[in-house]
Order: C-alpha cells, then structure tokens, then sequence
C-alpha cells in the first residue's frame, strides 16, 4: 500500500459469552443470529462502510473453521485478516498484545457484540482533533427494556463510574461500580487539575477505542495488564495526571535503560509540541494552564448523540431485545441495506408469517403454522399446527407439530417434541424437549452441559 | 392571624439579613476600634459596599444585626443616610441589637424568635461585596421551591479558577451536585494536606450524573427560604452558615430539606472580606473595576464624586499633594487631604484621607488608613497601617505587620510580620513593648534561637495574614499548590516517589526560576524551607538536595553549554544560599556527598569535578579537615578518586607548606 493506514481496525470476537452462556454453549459468541446476520456482521459491516478495507478478527482457534464459514458466506467486502488465540482465558488487552507485530497505526477497536448506528466518524474526528492517546465511545442507557425469556431474575446491570471533565470531555475517571464499597475516593489532584467534573454512572461503555499506536507498544511492555476495560483504560486515564520527569538527561543513562516508564512511549513529536505552542488554541478557561495541562497523554470521550441507538449484545436481556427490534432499527443499522427477510431458499408453506418475521435459508414452515414477530435460523423445520410468537429460533431446530412458542430464544440443535407450550424459556442448544412438556421462565438446558461452563 | 395578614399586605418586599459582627479576632488589631463593618475599604466604609451593593440588587429591606460597637455602627448609618447615601433611597435598613449572640447561628435564631422575617430572604455573612442582580436569582429560588418542598436554601457560588487570588485558601471548596443544582456535597477542603476525597458511592449511583466542582469560591451570600431560622432555632449546634449546609446534607431525610446553588460568573462579582488575605484580594479587584459600578470613581454610596481614574488604575483625590518628583505607580488610590513629598514611591497600595507621607518613603502592597504620618525614608511592603498612625523616620515595616490605630513607631524601627497596637495588652510581659504607643501583640519572631516548630508557626502565619506579591515572594502560596500538585500527581505512580525526591525536584524549580527571573536568594531560602516542611525532610537531605539542585541546574539552564562555565556562574549566584546552608561540619559532608553522588552518574560535573571541589574550598563552603576526611573514605578505584586526588594532593602539600611556615 502506498499510503501509511491511519487507522487499523481490530474487532475482538474472542469471548466467550459468559453473560448469556445460556445460549452460548457450543456456539461462538460472535456467530448469534441477530435478525438475519450474526452478531459479528454488524461491527465488520460497520467498518466497512465508513471505508476501512482491512479488519483483524480476533477469535478462538477451535471456532476459527466455523467463523470463517460463516463469514464468507455473508459477501462482504472488507477483507478480513483472522488471527486466533488459544488461551481460553485470555483477555481482551492479551489479545491485542499478541498482534502488536500487526499493528503499524493507530488502532481502532471494536468489540463483536457492538451493535450500533453510531457513526464512527464521531469518535475518530474526536481523536484526530485533540491527537489523544485514546478514545471511548460511551453511549446513553437504552431505555425500553422487555421482559426476558428464562426465570424471573431482576437483571441488574453493570454500571461503570465515568468521570468526565465538564469543559473538554476529557476522560479523567473510569472505574467499575462494583469495585467500590460506600464511597469513592478522587486523588486531589485530580479535581485541581479538572476543576468541574462529571460524574456518569449511567452511560455504557460500547468497548469501542481508539487507541495511539504506542499503547500497543506500551503494552508489550506491562505484561500485567490483562483486560482493555478493566486494566489497561484506567492505568492510562490515571497517567494522565502524570508529568514526565523533567530531569531525564540529568540521570544517567545507565539508570534509564532498565526500565520504561510510560513517557518513554508517550512522547509528544517535536513538530506537534511547536505547534502546539505556537498555536493560541486553548481547550480549557479557568486557569492559567496551557491547553490541555502539557499532558502528552490524553484520554477523551465521545458521547454518542441521545438518539443513536446502541448496545452491547452481552447478556440474555440485550440479545433477545435486540432481536425483537431489529426489523425497525435495521435501516439504520445496516446503512440503508435492503433486509432480506426472508431468505429465498426458505420454504414457506405457512400463511400466517408476519412482516416482523426473518427466515434464513433452508428453513422449512409448514402449512398452519403460525408466526409473529420471531427469528427462524437457518435449515428450521416447523410443522403443522404450531405458532411461534416473540421468539429467536437459532440452526437446525426442529419443532414439531402442535407446538405454541412464546418469547422464548430456542438454541442450535434443540428438538421440541410434538404438542408442547413453552412461555418465556431458553431452550439450550441440543436440548429435546418431550412430548406434551409445559414450561414457563425456565432454562430448559442438558445439565451437564451448563456445568462445564 | 395577625402575621397572616401582615403577610398579605407586606408581601413584595424583599428583605436581607446582614450580620455585621464578625465572631473572631482575625482583624485584630484593627478591629479593637473599629468594628469589622467599618473597617475601611478603599477608604470607605466596608458597610456602605454590602448596602450599596443590596439595595443596587433590588433589595427593599435590610435587617443589620449588630452585637458589638452597636453605637458607632448606629451613628454611621444615621449619617449615612442624612447624606442621603445611594443605598438610603431606596431601601430601609433596621439596625437590630443583640449583645448576647456569641455566633452567627445565635444572630439567626434570636432573628426567629423576632419573627421579623416573613418570607425567603437574602442572608449575607459578615463583610460582603458585590454586585450581583439579586432578584434573578430570589425568583430563581423560589422557581425550585415549588418544585421541591424541601429546599431551603440556594447557594450563590461565583466561578473561581484554581490559583486565582480571590480564592481563600481556607475555603477551598469542594461541591457535589446534581444536574439540576442541588447540592449533594460541600465540603471546605481548606488547607487541609489530604490527598483523597471521599464522594460516597450512592452519591453518584443515584443520579444518572453529578457534577464534581473544584472551581467555585464561596460568596458567603445565600438566598434562605423562610423556613432557615427556625431550623438553626431546632438545631441550636449550628454555629455557621457552614454548620448548617453540613448539617442539613448529613440529615437530609430527617430534616427533610435540601439545597441548592447558583453560580455567577462573567461580570457579576461578590465576595467576603474573611481575612487579610481576602481584604487585599477584594481590594485589589475593586480597584480593577470587578465590582463597577461600585468603583472609587463613580463614588460608593455618596453623591460626591471624590475621586478621578487616571491611568495605571490609579485613583486620586482632587485636593491631593503631590511633588513633581513623587511617583505613583500602579494600582493606587489615594484619599482627599493626603500629601505625599518627593522622592516617594507609591505602588499597589491604598492611602487614606490625610495622610502626610515624608521624602524618600517607599510603599508598596500596603494599606495606610486615614490621618496617619509615616515621615521620610519609610520603608512599607505587605503591610496594613491603622488610623492615627505616626511612624517617625527610616522605619522599616515589611512582611504582613498590622498595625493598630493609633500606634507610634520610634525613629529606625524595623518590624516585620507584627501584630503592632497602641495601647497597652492587659496580660502581656513587658518585653513586647516597643514604646508607649507601640505593643508587639503576639509573641513572634522575638526569641533569637528559632526552634524548627516554631518557624514552622511562623511561616504559616505568614502564609496566612497577606498575601504577599509574586514579584517578591513568588513561592508564598502557589509553591504550596505546585507541591501540592506535584506530589499528588505522581500519586497515581506505580512506584510511589519519596518525598524526597519530590523534594528535590521542588529545589530545583525554584532556583531555576530564581535564577531565571533574578529573585533575591533570601526568598528562595524561604521557598526551600517551606518545601522542606511540605515534604517533611531532615536538615541533613535538605543540605544533601540543595547542593545537588545546583548542580543539576546547568543542564536545566544551560542546555549545550560548557558545564563548569555555567555552574560557576550558578554557584556565584547562589552563594547566599549556600552560605544559609552549609554552616557546619556536617553540613559540608552532606555536600561533599551530593558532590560524589551526582559525579558519579555524571560525566559533566566528573570531569571538573577538582575545579568545583576548589571553589567552594576557596569561599570557605568547605574546609580542608573535612575534603581531606571525607577523601579518605572514597574508594580509590573508581575514576572519581583519581579526579579528585590531585586537588586533595595540592591541599595536603598547602597544608604542610603552611604548617611548616608557621614553625
């Protein structure tokens, strides 16, 4: 290539789907059905439409066959480049350690549940604006949240503290709310430097960063550092507050070499720090300080505007609501798209399947049957006299006869015997369910397979 | 029922409530005679500000509530008003009296058991400044109590950036809110030296955001909803207006109500004069027109336009006496009836109403009150001089002294960080009189042998009083916040730093500013010290440190320059230091020390290292007994000792040619 990319996007599909192993046993995370596309489709689709040619998947070795499958039957365009992991436990910044050798730019990194109308432009104008070290996309709280198929479990979700300064959208705080007991302490210096704060504990973080090419650097380097969100985002944020030492070539070399510390990566071009002074931009009042307090290292925010719809597909709440809305938000999801919604090789004998349903390829609804508002895998056999309403049918499934479904996400493989009523259950992948069964707000799973999670 | 209807018929007014007395001796010994209300600012009465300023705001009542000095402050509101003053016009002042109050929270719940108060009202803390549109801001209020029962109070709170002068240092504070202004935390951080802040946890949790400020100072001026008196009546610990924030935030469910804030900005002004240091802050702003349109010039409360603005913010009087070769040279206002002879520099200060000024006097940051005499060759810096003063001849007043009314300072006086009064103190030793008419008022700076905690006390209090002017002293308070800063920022450091090394940084800043911008080398002294107890070092590292700052400092100063060329020039002029420093035998060990240290990583300093060792034998830094002692410890296989041994040979070999000249 001739030009030097500016950015490199990497998406992190290595995970496991421990929120909703429910439905991910024996199936990649990153391979769910989501309307008509699995979850992956959605951030690569993303990327390729803002222009990127080139993607890094990160993925599980052991799926890496079936991933691929999946994806080159999609027809996209951007070429993807897998790179696998074998390390089940793993994290996300350990993945991105092991294809630092890939890495030549600046990094763009998406996580394989984010689902999205976003636009990326935001978030990386963002970056190029202040020449920050990292970028984080946060969104606002969805707020229509349905009722969930499997027991009756108030689902309380994770909430993180971001702190924000008020004048710039500096990202000066961010840490889990879990991690802290009755109160939580800001070192002074902090709200010196920041002197108005904002305090978030509801926005979400979509686990979408730009990140400068010298934190990937960086992180060869802290071997320690195991997780992007959890680790690697707060030590930053926190050496924000950091100076370089002034006296670096007082000290003898000797003493330097051993050990780097994070301005041995962080450093600012001699050209950027001229125009830096020269230039009369300040991006804060209140102080004498110049712009941006000298720090060479700068962690920002972009809030996603109130109206941008987006979610992580992370747990069972958001990947059934996800599937229940798709067929509104696709528009704007896919970028104008046409949604096939109906695959052509489906054989549909069925009158009843409303405008809210999607059916992939091969799936085979007999005649009287009923279907509202549901997602059918592929190759899905349906036989007479059952309905379906408010469900996500995954692969191969097979309902037969007589069988009322309703709100349930019903997994790869399963079999659902003749004559059944299922309300509000998960059905796991491979499950049988026996004739005449009636359940409701169950997790209707092999027990042993659960437990190997 | 009669309230009832008195509410009915008096239902627009808009009342205040003033509390005159300041509960404390800050201000002594000014305040002996005159009462905080009409301590002069600008050569005005501080009384006529807070009026002018209320009834400018749109106030149409105001309750005075004196406890103290009642009569005098009576007369000057009488007067006042038969000069018909701006204020006088349009709002009615009642001068209310209760001698027994002994704090602000007594004034309020003795104003409730009054039940003069009918409505939401405006409560001002003692010595206030401003001109904020006040009524805006009552509207608002009562906006949010409609919407919220509960509130009680607004806060009016004015954007302050961090470092700026009209900050107190005391009042560092700290507020939680939600979007929608209500308060959740305020906390005064003060000077306090902690490097956390606590936010409790469902603080945040509870509201999908809150808002961290850091860059407020408090006007001490609050918009209170009726329902504020008989909550300090109930809850009669609360002392201050700070007790009772604190208070109803800690038991906002018991108590059941809230508060809220407003913020001003832009060029909306208010303040309270606190302290010396927000005295001189506020009297600075003034001067600078923060607070138009209560400017010298347009004449505060009075019809008489007695001053004219002229350039450089200076403010004179009409019928001032000024010789040709007097200078005034910035930031001056100067009362009617003053003279001022040749020769004498005035600058940043405020002179009263017939002064008499000698030749040759030099005034700067000061504060001369009205009818004083301070004759030829004064010396005045930082200083605050009451009324009726006379000071006779070549005195020298400097760093923050106070002197009271009516003190007389003897020919060739030198005072310096004093509390000075004329009459005699009831129980104080005869030592801290300088005449008939000049008592020390507090035991400071006498005792000739300094023990480190009393020098510790000294230099806080001088942190305390004035702030003193950046040209001279640049450390005073902003070394403590970039040390603060510093050391905090580095908390976050894996490897946490050692203070000491903090320490030494700080070293270096100051005298590579020092050097850079020609500051006397008394004040670096000073700035060193004041880092040394910051970061809490022993004398020993303090010697180890300073000698190695310089050192270090030609890298700093003189980037590609010939190293021993620039540390000579370092070393001359940083000789008074060193000399302050390197005392004794010790001493000289530790800089020796710092000597071999800093040689030992540096190749710079290794190679001239003899030429170095020589200077500072020659000033006498270092004597022979203790290079040639600590010679003998240094191992002789490092290249270092070869260095220095042909320097040690030429001593030793001195040494014995002198000694066998003495035979």
């Amino acid at each position: 290539m001739a030009f030097k990319q500016e950015f490199q996007a990497v998406i992190l599909a290595a995970g496991k789907g421990s929120r909703m192993h429910e439905i991910t046993a024996g199936k990649p995370k990153c391979l769910l059905p989501i309307g008509n596309k699995p979850l992956v489709w959605y951030p690569i689709h993303k990327l390729q439409h803002i222009g990127f040619t080139d993607v890094i998947l990160i993925i599980f070795e052991n799926q890496k066959v079936e991933i691929q499958n999946a994806l080159d039957k999609l027809g996209l365009l951007i070429k993807i480049e897998y790179v696998t992991v074998k390390n089940e436990d793993q994290g996300t910044a350990d993945s991105l350690r092991s294809i630092h050798d890939k890495i030549h730019s600046d990094v763009l990194i998406l996580s394989c549940d984010f689902v999205s109308d976003v636009n990326l432009g935001g978030i990386l104008n963002l970056f190029r604006m202040h020449n920050a070290s990292l970028c984080a996309l946060l969104l606002n709280t969805p707020t229509n949240q349905v009722a969930v198929p499997g027991p009756k479990i108030k689902y309380k979700p994770e909430r993180d503290l971001i702190g924000l300064d008020a004048q710039t959208n500096r990202l000066v705080f961010l840490a889990s709310a879990s991690d802290f007991e009755s109160s939580v302490s800001l070192p002074k210096a902090l709200i010196r430097k920041h002197t108005s704060i904002t305090m978030h504990s509801n926005l979400i973080d979509s686990h979408v960063y730009v990140l400068k090419h010298w934190i990937i650097q960086y992180l060869q380097q802290e071997s320690s550092i195991s997780t992007i969100k959890g680790e690697l985002l707060p030590h930053i944020i926190k050496k924000q507050l950091l100076k370089p030492t002034k006296v670096d070539y007082n000290v003898s070399t000797l003493n330097t070499s051993d050990k780097n510390d994070i301005f041995a990566f962080a450093k600012e071009s001699d050209l950027d720090l001229r125009i830096r002074n020269a230039s009369g931009f300040n991006d804060h009042y209140g102080d004498l300080k110049s712009s941006y307090h000298d720090d060479i290292i700068r962690c920002f925010a972009y809030i996603a505007e109130p109206e941008v719809f987006g979610i992580r597909v992370n747990n069972l709440p958001a990947y059934y609501n996800i599937n229940l809305q798709i067929i509104d938000k696709w528009k704007k999801l896919s970028n104008e798209k046409e949604l096939v919604r109906i695959d052509s090789s489906a054989d549909i004998q069925s009158s009843q399947v409303d405008d809210k349903c999607i059916v992939w390829d091969s799936c085979k609804l007999s005649e009287k049957t009923s279907f509202k508002n549901s997602v059918l895998g592929s190759t899905c056999e349906v036989q007479k006299f059952s309905r379906i309403f408010n469900s996500v049918v995954m692969n191969n499934v097979t309902i037969e006869e007589k069988v009322a479904l309703e709100n349930c996400i019903v997994c790869n493989g399963a079999v659902i015997k003749s004559g059944s009523t299922i309300k509000n259950c998960i059905i796991g992948s491979q499950h049988l369910v026996p004739e005449e069964s009636v359940h409701t707000n169950e997790i209707l799973t092999v027990a042993d397979r659960l437990m190997e999670l | 029922m009669s309230k009832l209807n008195k509410d009915v018929s008096q239902k627009d007014v808009v009342q205040a409530v003033v509390v005159a007395e300041y509960f404390g001796n800050e201000f002594a010994p000014i305040t002996n005679d005159t009462p905080l209300a009409l301590l002069p600012l600008l050569n005005v009465p501080l009384i006529e500000y807070t009026l002018e300023f209320l009834s400018l705001g749109g106030i149409e009542e105001t309750f005075l509530f004196c406890c103290s000095n009642v009569d005098t402050i009576k007369q000057h509101i009488k007067k006042s008003i038969e000069k018909s003053a701006g204020w006088s016009l349009t709002m009615q002042v009642r001068v209310i009296v209760s001698e027994s109050c002994r704090s602000f929270g007594d004034c309020l719940r003795d104003l409730d058991a009054k039940g003069l108060i009918r409505s939401d009202f405006v409560l001002l803390e003692p010595g206030i400044v401003g001109n904020i549109k006040l009524l805006p801001i009552l509207k608002k209020h009562v906006d949010i109590c409609k919407a919220d029962k509960g509130a009680a109070m607004t806060l009016v709170l004015q954007e302050a950036g961090v470092g700026q002068k009209g900050r107190c240092l005391y009042e560092e504070l700290l507020l939680v809110a939600t979007t929608n202004y209500r308060v959740l935390l305020h906390q005064k951080l003060g000077v306090s030296k902690k490097r956390k802040i606590e936010v409790p946890l469902e603080m945040i949790m509870d509201n999908s955001s809150v808002n961290i400020y850091h860059n407020l100072k408090d006007t001490h001026l609050a918009i209170c909803s009726a329902s504020v008196l008989p909550l300090f009546s109930d809850n009669f610990d609360f002392q201050t207006k700070d007790d009772f924030v604190r208070g109803l935030l800690m038991n906002e469910e018991i108590l059941g109500s809230t508060i809220y804030w407003h913020r001003i900005s832009g060029s909306e002004y208010a303040a309270a004069v606190t302290n010396w240091r927000m005295y001189q802050s506020i009297s600075r702003d003034i001067l600078h027109r923060w607070l138009y349109p209560l400017v010298p010039d347009m004449g505060i409360s009075s019809q008489h336009r007695n001053y004219v603005h002229l350039q450089n913010n200076i403010y004179r009087s009409k019928d001032v006496h000024l010789t040709q070769n007097s200078s005034l040279i910035e930031d001056v206002i100067i009362g009617s009836g003053t003279s001022v002879a040749d020769k004498t520099n005035v600058s940043r200060s405020i002179i009263g109403e017939s002064v008499k000024i000698g030749k040759n006097v030099v005034i700067e940051d000061s504060y001369v009150f009205s009818n004083t005499v301070i004759k030829d060759h004064c010396d005045i810096k930082h200083s605050v001089i009451g009324h009726d003063c006379v000071i006779e001849p070549q005195c020298k007043i400097t760093q923050a002294c106070i002197l009271g009314d009516g003190v007389k300072l003897h020919k060739k006086t030198v005072i310096e960080n004093e509390l000075i009064q004329s009459q005699k103190p009831k129980d104080e030793l005869l030592t801290n009189k300088l005449n008939e008419k000049a008592y020390k008022l507090k035991i400071q700076n006498c005792s000739t042998e300094i023990s480190d905690s009393e020098e510790d006390g000294l230099l806080s209090r001088k942190l305390l009083r004035l702030h003193i002017h950046e040209e001279d002293v640049p450390s005073d308070d902003e070394s403590f916040k970039s040390t603060d800063s510093e050391d905090e920022l580095s908390y976050t450091t894996s490897p946490v730093p050692d203070d000491t090394n903090l320490f030494l940084n700080e070293v270096i800043d100051s005298l590579a500013r020092g050097f850079e911008d020609k500051l006397q080398c008394d004040n670096l002294i000073l700035e060193i010290n004041s880092s040394r107890y910051a970061y809490n070092v022993t004398v020993k590292e303090v010697n180890f440190n300073v000698v190695k700052a310089i050192l270090t400092l030609p890298f700093q100063l003189f980037v590609g320059q010939a190293y021993l060329q620039s540390l000579r020039l370092l070393l001359v002029y940083f000789s008074p230091i060193l000399t302050n420093y390197l005392r004794n035998v010790s001493a000289m060990g530790d800089c020796l020390q710092a000597i071999e240290e800093f040689a030992s990583t540096n190749n710079e300093l290794n190679e001239c290292v003899a030429a170095v060792l020589n200077w500072f034998y020659d000033k006498d830094y270092l004597s022979e007994e203790v290079i040639l002692d600590w010679f003998s410890s240094i191992d002789s296989n490092t290249r270092f000792y070869a260095r220095v041994q042909p320097f040690t040979n030429w001593l030793q070999q001195a040494e014995e040619a002198s000694s066998s000249g003495d035979e």
